[in-house]
């Protein structure tokens, strides 16, 4: 193979900026996202589409980008966990996270943010059961979960201006 | 949130002002919670290569030829590496924790004639990408010799089996030890009851989300290695890379930043580590190696696989008269850093009087990816055995399986306690944990009710786990009669800076513990000074006094003292350079508000900020004291500090198809005094479900046939997803050790230890009717259904 076959242009806007870059073929989203753009935020657990640690929003929803090819993103808008917080500050679902201590070795933290971001849509707070459903995409080996669900349910309470209900396991 | 924290501990009069005890946001989050984290992957070199490894797909192959010509040829290709060349290039691996009584099995990075287990290191590659370094490996021809091979830890001590290492051991037997006390023969002999039986725990993998990885740069005019690396001992990772490859460990600084998790798997160097290194000082540019997940599941190291042969002699009343358990891991091909789990021999009689018992550990080689050590190292093991036997024990008395506990259970008075294997545990209150687990599901009345089935045709089942886990180690004495290549201690140093700071420095790399959060607490609270002005700067051998790292729960029931130590000595001399600057004696002299002021006038004062530019210039100090303000503090603690609690699950069995729910899980734990309850909690609760997991699905299969690894990937390995893990519910008792600083206990791994047998006591309660008994992990329907099959056949 040529350069000229195995690397395609793309354009695409990434976090609220608009880039265009050219891309090997094969390279699959996350490596494009990390090598390329330096986002190293994304993280890659698996490369089989399993684990969710390089979960991201594509088009406003979430995708693993390993499963991806960077040219897939041709036209697309990304956001990425460089983008949550505003400058320094960390927004209400960061904060969140932090105050019901939802990471620990933070590696997973991204893909969950992600994934907790886009639950937004739904437009209610999701009961517990819901939550554990919708966030089964990426795995977390430290935490055993609890705090990353009690921060979704106390983040989605605040966007939606109720406070979530506590729920005391039985 | 259902954790409670109980008052009481002696704090300063200060109370207002106390950090240790409080849940204080982490130092770790922030950058996290941004993609600001440092991951070994995330640090790109100039003119960095990378490496990728070919492996042997047999458990066991003679390597006959190896042909790299095409590999080499292949543009974007740099250099590649076999066995023979390493071999000239490097020492064997060498073992941080060896087996006693074990020969060295001769290790090199790559296999040079043969290889033991599939995914062994047989050539390596580095090229200007990973992607064309993975193409190279399509290239090389080897031309492998499969031979007879061995997976099964029986088959493997039978005669006609292969001899994995015959240069230096006769059998696959690779050591035993016996650990004993009294005379459990006589005692067993002369008992009321006997029950004996095996009980069989998986192969399971620690999986941390981050998979290894390392990215190294050399300067050969400087003598420079420099490593990033993903590890829970940078230092020990420096050791053993400097005996390697034959360098001083001045040349080499090992840096670990943020690490995505470690749990006992990233504890020493691998063979990857050596290689990276080799290619980056022949090339003379920088190499990065990450392991793919593939590679993880073959080439890293594996946890738990044992058998145990349990056996437990009670007299008519219950009494334990006698425990005798001979035991049996798997460390697979190699002997990797810290081997297979030793833990076992320590805690074998658990929280319980027994004088008379032993214990027999032997280790096994098979042609399987090493065991190394995970969280919880022996203990999750042995606990499954022990109490899974107590309570079939207590069913064949008629007596209830609470009873037993209770009657057997160490009191406080009976503490300090010399167990058999001459384990010393402190102080606490393990009656307590058990009576609040008992209480919180109820166990009296549900254990006079019949099993009938409720109305949705489930039988519903009880279970307890009491345990008690050891954090921390005896001595550096204690480790030296094993061969341990690491101390008792850790150490700190605190340095103050310009700003108003403090510089905290420590070799204990960040991978979610909470280290960094916990020790800027205790140096605040020690010092006086302000938990933000604490900063962290943590894993990196250039920096941080020589220590021993973040394993066996240890980190900071040694390093509290170190801090401690470290910070008084700051602050007494901040006292002494405010008593000059105040004019006063520094009796008359108190800290507050990040300044130093007198008692009597706290208008007098002078700034944390200004104290510290004087000693750091020398103007203004006191003549005859030193500038500068640092100081660097070892401690080791006088004794290891026992953990306990028990557990109590509560399962809804489906008796026609071995189904079951987990309604409840109740965990009462100690783990003395918390520097920060939401670590703690956090500890727990992810060490459980790591524990649940364990007792639930995960198992590493291999074929006994091909010796291949049959479920290695992340769609075959069933880690816990938030969707599978039951409602916990955590309670807390705290009785402040008496043999740590502060108070604490370890607090890492206890929540791996207590969740297979309770919840194998649960679904045996369940089925009682039915005769079932299980003795093998993991506890799936299957099992059950087939065990209710068998009680059905009796």
């Amino acid at each position: 193979m040529t350069a000229s076959t195995n690397r395609v242009e793309i354009s695409l806007e990434i976090n609220g900026r608009t880039i265009t870059q050219s891309v090997p073929v094969r390279m699959h989203a996350a490596d494009f996202l990390r090598q390329t753009l330096g986002l190293t935020g994304t993280h890659i657990g698996c490369e089989q589409g399993v684990c969710g640690m390089c979960t991201i929003s594509v088009d406003d929803r979430v995708v693993k980008s390993c499963l991806l090819l960077a040219v897939q993103l041709d036209g697309a808008r990304v956001r990425t966990v460089e983008a949550l917080s505003d400058g320094d500050r960390l927004s209400l679902l960061q904060e969140a996270f932090k105050r019901h201590h939802a990471l620990q070795c933070g590696f997973c933290t991204p893909g969950f943010l992600a994934v907790a971001k886009s639950l937004e849509a739904w437009g209610r707070v999701l009961t517990r059961a819901e939550i554990r459903d919708e966030i089964s995409g990426v795995l977390c080996r430290c935490t055993g979960y609890e705090g990353i669900v009690r921060a979704i349910e106390d983040y989605l309470g605040a966007v939606h201006g109720m406070s979530a209900q506590t729920e005391v396991p039985a | 949130m259902n954790f409670q924290v109980t008052a009481g501990v002696d704090m300063p009069a200060d109370t207002d002002r106390a950090i240790i005890g409080r849940s204080v946001p982490r130092k770790e989050d922030d950058r996290l919670l941004r993609g600001g984290g440092l991951f070994a992957d995330d640090v790109t070199l100039a003119h960095q290569l990378e490496m990728a490894v070919a492996r042997c797909p047999f458990p066991h192959a003679r390597i006959l030829r190896v042909d790299t010509t095409a590999a080499e040829a292949l543009p974007g290709v740099v250099q590649v590496l076999d066995g023979r060349r390493v071999a000239e290039l490097s020492e064997p691996l060498t073992v941080l924790r060896p087996v006693p009584g074990a020969p060295s099995l001769p290790y090199y990075a790559l296999a040079r004639d043969r290889a033991t287990h599939e995914g062994q290191p047989v050539v390596s590659v580095v090229a200007v990408t990973r992607a064309i370094a993975e193409d190279a490996l399509e290239l090389i021809e080897i031309e492998y010799e499969p031979i007879p091979h061995v997976t099964d830890m029986t088959a493997t001590l039978e005669p006609d089996a292969p001899v994995l290492h015959p240069d230096v051991l006769e059998s696959n037997l690779m050591a035993s030890n016996v650990d004993r006390a009294g005379e459990p023969e006589a005692q067993r002999d002369a008992a009321h009851a006997v029950l004996a039986d095996r009980f069989v725990v998986n192969r399971v993998a620690p999986l941390p989300m981050e998979t290894r990885g390392i990215v190294v740069s050399w300067r050969s005019g400087a003598r420079a290695l420099d490593v990033r690396s993903s590890t829970q001992v940078p230092h020990l990772v420096r050791k053993q890379l400097a005996e390697s490859l034959r360098l001083d460990e001045s040349s080499i600084r090992v840096v670990a930043s943020d690490v995505g998790g470690a749990y006992g798997l990233k504890l020493g160097a691998f063979p990857e580590d050596i290689l990276a290194c080799l290619h980056a000082m022949l090339l003379e540019r920088p190499v990065k190696w990450i392991e793919d997940r593939m590679e993880y599941f073959r080439a890293s190291t594996h946890g738990r696989e044992a058998f145990h042969d349990m056996m437990i002699a009670a007299d008519k009343d219950g009494r334990i008269t006698s425990i005798m358990n001979e035991y049996t891991t798997d460390i697979g091909g190699w002997n990797s850093p810290f081997g297979s789990s030793q833990l076992s021999s320590v805690t074998f009689t658990g929280p319980y009087r027994v004088a008379d018992a032993q214990v027999k550990r032997n280790v096994v080689l098979t042609n399987k990816t090493p065991v190394g050590a995970y969280r919880g190292y022996g203990q999750p093991e042995v606990n499954f055995a022990r109490e899974v036997l107590l309570d079939r024990l207590a069913r064949r008395l008629n007596k209830s399986p609470l009873e037993m506990r209770r009657l057997n259970m160490l009191r406080p008075e009976d503490l300090p306690w010399t167990t058999p294997s001459r384990a010393i545990y402190d102080n606490g209150d393990y009656l307590r944990t058990l009576e609040m687990a008992a209480t919180a599901v109820d166990y009296e009345r549900h254990w006079a009710a019949s099993r009938k089935p409720r109305g949705d045709g489930r039988i519903v089942g009880i279970g307890l786990s009491s345990f008690v886990e050891r954090t921390g180690y005896a001595s550096a004495r204690f480790l030296a009669n094993r061969g341990s290549q690491f101390g008792a201690h850790e150490s700190v140093t605190l340095r103050v800076n310009r700003s108003g700071g403090v510089d905290l420095y420590t070799g204990v790399s960040t991978f979610g513990q909470g280290s960094e959060t916990a020790f800027a607490q205790i140096c605040a609270q020690v010092l006086g000074i302000d938990y933000d002005f604490v900063r962290v700067h943590a894993g990196d051998t250039g920096a941080s006094p020589l220590n021993t790292g973040a394993f066996a729960s240890r980190t900071l029931i040694a390093a509290a003292g170190a801090l401690k130590e470290a910070a008084e000595a700051i602050r007494d001399k901040v006292l002494v350079i405010a008593a000059m600057a105040l004019e006063a004696e520094t009796d008359a002299l108190e800290i507050r508000d990040m300044a130093v002021c007198l008692k009597a006038d706290q208008g007098r004062s002078i700034s944390f900020k200004d104290i510290f530019n004087r000693a750091i210039t020398g103007q203004g100090i006191p003549e005859g004291i030193a500038p500068g303000l640092e100081a660097t503090a070892h401690f080791e603690p006088r004794s290891a500090s026992f953990s306990f609690g028990t557990a109590a699950a509560v399962v809804a069995v489906d008796p026609a198809t071995g189904d079951f729910e987990i309604e409840r899980f109740v965990m009462v734990h100690d783990c003395g005094v918390p520097v920060n309850p939401l670590l703690v909690e956090g500890q727990v609760r992810g060490a459980l479900v790591q524990g649940l997991g364990a007792a639930l699905d995960e198992e590493l299969r291999y074929d006994p046939e091909t010796g291949q690894l049959m479920n290695g990937s992340m769609m075959d390995y069933f880690a816990p997803m938030a969707s599978d893990v039951p409602p916990i519910e955590l309670l807390h008792t705290e009785v402040p050790s008496d043999v740590t600083p502060f108070g604490v206990r370890g607090v890492g791994e206890v929540g791996t230890i207590p969740p297979a047998a309770a919840l194998t006591n649960a679904v045996c309660d369940a089925l009682v009717d039915f005769g079932v008994e299980i003795s093998q992990m993991p506890l799936t329907p299957e099992r059950i259904w087939r065990a209710i099959r068998a009680g059905a056949a009796s």
